[in-house]
């Protein structure tokens, strides 16, 4: 499994296009910084093809006061989750 | 990288051409074989036809890419340029000991190079 | 020229983003450089607005700035000669293989995958 991690929000950004175009069937993608605007119910239809392995960073949901917008299909982890998907990915690929 | 910053300069002829901190030319247009050679000259060295092969090599490289070679890609210049007996990296330490990129970089009035540590 | 998977090596190095707009291009090649100086194995894929990287008759920029068309012919020198490029971004620019100016192997996007699980460290660009 490897993790992608994604900071740029799929509304004014196509990174998150070249990253599901590079996932493989087993990867994980977690949204972080600007990204987790693609983990907002109005938006996380951008991610329906990797339903169940889409992951946002609580902290920058919170920051954004975004948290109560989070889709329910999301998986939210905080900082420490992070880093437990890190150390259970092969490597991490980031998207910018 | 480049530097800018003029640290000393070194009499050549009538000349005086401004080296950076470590020795290598500011203004790349300002070198002549007479540069080269006291250059190494400073370094106690007299360059043979086996060091200009070299030199002329490495300066074909820069101009048709832009930059100075490392070690591996200046090791496969020579050896194309020159034979493969040539274009090992024995014979290049020996001629240029300790950084051959790097020394045969600087005495070709060429910037440091910058893939090479 | 297609692609025969899988390719593996060292390092990939992914490459999106257009000659002279920003210095990620430019960082990306000096990564995939160094890398290769120190005896690794490097591949580059272009993806994405990255292809246009490899178009043919790039010059220097309006200010003289110097582009990457040089670097890339450089890549040889360095024994990175496993190029691949997205070929459905290619199409996108109206772009086919004669527009290249290096020989490299066309991906589908269901390949990319593949390119990534054969590398041990991936840098995206």
């Amino acid at each position: 499994m490897i993790l992608h991690i994604l900071n740029r929000p799929p509304s004014s950004s196509l990174a998150y296009r070249d990253a599901l175009v590079a996932m493989g069937s087993e990867d994980r993608l977690l949204l972080i910084e600007d990204g987790v605007l693609g983990a907002m119910t109005a938006q996380v239809r951008h991610f329906q093809a990797i339903d169940g392995r889409l992951f946002a960073l609580r902290e920058d949901l919170n920051a954004r006061g975004l948290l109560g917008q989070c889709d329910a299909s999301v998986q939210v982890v905080d900082v420490d989750g992070f880093v437990t998907l890190t150390e259970e990915a092969d490597k991490t690929v980031s998207w910018f | 990288m480049a530097s800018t910053e003029i640290d000393r300069y070194l009499n050549v002829d009538s000349q005086h051409v401004a080296l950076d901190p470590e020795g290598y030319l500011i203004d790349l247009a300002a070198w002549t074989p007479a540069v080269a050679e006291a250059l190494a000259a400073e370094e106690g060295r007299v360059l043979s036809e086996e060091h200009w092969e070299v030199i002329e090599v490495i300066r074909d490289f820069y101009s048709r890419y832009q930059a100075s070679p490392a070690m591996r890609p200046l090791v496969k210049a020579v050896g194309q340029a020159l034979g493969q007996e040539k274009g090992r990296s024995v014979h290049l330490m020996k001629l240029f000991p300790d950084s051959p990129a790097k020394v045969a970089a600087r005495l070709a009035g060429l910037p440091k190079p910058a893939n090479c540590l | 020229m297609r692609s025969h998977l899988p390719v593996t090596g060292d390092l990939l190095v992914i490459l999106r983003q257009v000659p002279h707009g920003s210095s990620w291009l430019r960082e990306g090649l000096d990564a995939a450089l160094v890398a290769a100086a120190f005896g690794q194995s490097v591949t580059l894929l272009f993806q994405s607005d990255g292809v246009l990287a490899l178009a043919r008759g790039q010059q220097s920029g309006p200010l003289g700035q110097k582009g990457t068309a040089a670097t890339l012919d450089m890549l040889e020198m360095y024994d990175i000669e496993s190029l691949h490029f997205d070929l459905e971004a290619l199409e996108r620019f109206g772009l086919t293989q004669q527009d290249l100016l290096l020989p490299a192997a066309g991906v589908d996007a269901s390949s990319i995958p593949q390119l990534i699980a054969g590398h041990r460290l991936v840098l995206t660009f």
